[in-house]
């Protein structure tokens, strides 16, 4: 990876306290993100994908500093965003947006879409006259997909995808560099999906703005996102280029994840028993020992609940925490 | 499950136990009456699994909780909904409370709602054996416990002492399926099972659905909004939009030569794992209908590409276009080539 990332993320942990385990016990934590690292070049989309718990959200809202990391750095242009007081990073927020899955719960019932999409120009430019605001805001609106005379309406006057919409245009009204979606497109039915997609698609190569797009469908990933990495209970399990990670993923969890992705396709069966993963996810706050994916692993043997497998960079890149990968690959 | 009694008098396979005739589904709202579904009709046999496919509003959750009595309070349903020839559109309450849960039984998206919280799973499980099949409780509880394992709920006979909160939410979709199958039901709705889970646990679930299915030879009914879902699982697909049936046939037909604009424009706008993800997405303009406002024509013509005047002054008709399938659409004149 380039060394003009706009965003390293270098061992990022994330603990939740958790309270006392019975009145005098030690104080518990749960460890949301654990040792996260990866590179963000400008105008890539990173995939993060994984199951409900396994952190993506997590990570997300480090990036964003919404939580402080217990340990690591966010360095966003060099800068350790960790570091920076809540002041200090004021400048720093019109450079990283975001996008959440639920859009009407993430607009102001009680503002106008006008001025939802143009507060950030409000706070990150406040020398700006009403008029320049307008003309950015109506330009913005229109961009986005939508009338700019609808400026002077409600969200709650908006469907889903609308609002979803509204979200992304006053993310990127600022013109920031990096943008973190997390689940932008789970709560739309399926033909807005498409719809959303297509427009980060377009903003990303038009602005140049970088992505990190969460979400735990395989199949949106592979098409936003020109790289992959995948999170179980905290930790990356595999990270890889887009079509090599898609064509041959290393890591049994990718593999697990990828068998279980629904196709419309009649002619191809549900993922059989032995492709799936038994059982769900165990509780973040109490992780296997070794590697923590061992638990729900059909290749799992002895050694995996020993020692943590690192995670290993390959030739090109790609990196993979499995302490028998090389040996299933021969098979 | 096959350690549950089953009824004798199981219909046989291949015979209808479900006959929908022109439902007609409207709510009172403030402003006005708005019709969740129109003029729908479908069969559903024994021992078939059928996919109900459409977006929010489609009106697919509705049709069902009107077969099951369970609109909400300003909605009323007119047609007809037979159950083996029993109407249940309008029937009284007694005959609904003997066959919901019984002969036939529903499965929420959520499943934690749909437990009672302060009760342990076992004893819900329980009660519908008492209540439905006047077993003594024990017995009940007995077969609770087996009814878990049938769906491969780990520690099956721990589990029945815990409650609803203390399952995780692939758990919990077991034992509503495990609740739903108690009395071996003869239909079984399930209403975006896999929704709210995880794809691993979607496709745990979705297996666990068609083994049952196949060791009961219960008829299924899968609402979905994902086509992708109804490909690995059902045998007919409904596709429904803006409250009425657009597309209905063989699942294998549908979704190799989709006739309808609707259901082929869904298909191409999903993505996959296997279409170049370099090339943008077909998309599908402008919103789903709203229910309130639907044009006097075709629902989807303000979104088809391909509409032209008669699509927005005349609703099409469901019609026949080959064997087991049928289209409503003016493009589309039975057995007639046309472009996609």
């Amino acid at each position: 990876m380039a060394s003009d990332a706009v965003l390293r993320v270098a061992n990022v942990t994330v603990d939740y306290p958790l309270g006392r385990a019975g009145l005098f016990g030690p104080r518990r934590i749960l460890r949301a993100v654990d040792d996260v690292s990866f590179e963000l070049a400008p105008g890539e989309c990173l995939g993060v994908v994984g199951e409900s718990g396994c952190g993506k959200s997590s990570l997300g809202r480090a990036i964003l500093q919404l939580v402080r990391p217990t340990a690591g750095s966010v360095s966003f242009d060099g800068v350790d965003l960790c570091r920076l007081s809540t002041a200090a990073l004021k400048p720093y927020r019109r450079d990283l947006q975001v996008v959440f899955q639920d859009p009407l719960a993430s607009l102001n019932p009680r503002m106008t879409v006008a001025e939802i999409v143009g507060e950030p120009l409000a706070v990150h430019r406040p020398g700006i006259d009403a008029r320049a605001r307008q003309r950015e805001v109506d330009r913005m609106l229109e961009r986005v997909g939508l009338r700019a005379g609808m400026g002077g309406r409600y969200p709650n006057e908006f469907s889903g995808g609308q609002a979803q919409r509204i979200s992304i245009a006053r993310a990127m009204i600022a013109g920031p560099r990096v943008l973190v979606c997390d689940e932008p497109v789970s709560s739309l039915d399926v033909s807005i999906q498409a719809q959303i997609c297509n427009l980060l698609r377009e903003l990303q190569r038009e602005t140049g703005v970088a992505l990190v797009f969460i979400s735990h469908d395989l199949a949106i990933v592979r098409y936003m996102s020109q790289r992959v990495l995948v999170m179980y209970l905290g930790r990356v399990m595999e990270e890889g280029r887009r079509d090599a990670f898609f064509a041959g993923p290393r890591h049994p969890y990718s593999q697990a994840l990828i068998a279980a992705v629904p196709v419309p396709d009649p002619d191809r069966d549900i993922a059989g028993e032995e492709a799936l993963l038994a059982g769900d996810p165990p509780s973040p706050a109490n992780p296997p020992s070794g590697c923590v994916f061992r638990t729900r692993c059909r290749h799992a043997v002895a050694a995996c609940a020993g020692d943590r497998p690192p995670l290993e960079t390959l030739d090109g890149g790609a990196r993979v925490a499995c302490g028998r990968w090389r040996e299933l690959a021969g098979n | 499950m096959p350690s549950t009694p089953v009824t004798a008098d199981r219909a046989p396979a291949g015979t209808t136990v479900l006959e929908c005739r022109d439902l007609t589904v409207r709510f009172r709202t403030d402003r006005g009456e708005v019709a969740a579904v129109s003029d729908l009709s479908f069969d559903l046999r024994a021992g078939e699994c059928l996919g109900v496919v459409g977006e929010s509003g489609s009106g697919k959750s509705q049709t069902f909780l009107a077969a099951f009595g369970l609109l909400a309070g300003n909605g009323r349903a007119s047609g007809s909904i037979r159950y083996r020839g029993e109407e249940l559109l309008g029937a009284p309450p007694e005959t609904l409370d003997r066959l919901r849960g019984d002969r036939l039984a529903m499965v929420f998206q959520d499943a934690l709602s749909g437990l009672t919280p302060t009760m342990r799973i076992g004893d819900q499980l329980a009660e519908v054996l008492v209540r439905h099949r006047g077993l003594p409780r024990r017995e009940a509880q007995d077969r609770a416990v087996q009814a878990l394992a049938a769906v491969r709920v780990p520690d099956p006979g721990v589990r029945a002492r815990s409650y609803p909160f203390e399952l995780s939410g692939g758990q919990r979709q077991r034992v509503m399926i495990a609740l739903a199958m108690l009395c071996g039901p003869e239909v079984l709705v399930a209403d975006e099972p896999t929704t709210a889970l995880d794809v691993t646990v979607q496709a745990q679930v979705l297996r666990l659905l068609r083994g049952l299915r196949d060791e009961t030879g219960s008829a299924l009914v899968l609402i979905t909004h994902d086509l992708a879902v109804v490909a690995g699982l059902c045998d007919h697909v409904l596709v429904m939009y803006g409250g009425r049936a657009v597309e209905t046939g063989p699942v294998r037909e549908v979704l190799r030569a989709p006739r309808h604009p609707y259901t082929r424009a869904l298909l191409r706008s999903m993505p996959s794992l296997t279409a170049d993800p370099d090339v943008d997405l077909a998309v599908i303009p402008g919103q789903p209908p709203d229910l309130e406002n639907l044009p006097p024509g075709c629902a989807f013509a303000p979104r088809c590409g391909r509409a032209h005047d008669a699509c927005t002054a005349d609703r099409p008709a469901l019609r026949a276009t080959g064997p087991g399938r049928a289209s409503a659409c003016h493009l589309d004149d039975a057995g007639g080539h046309h472009g996609v």
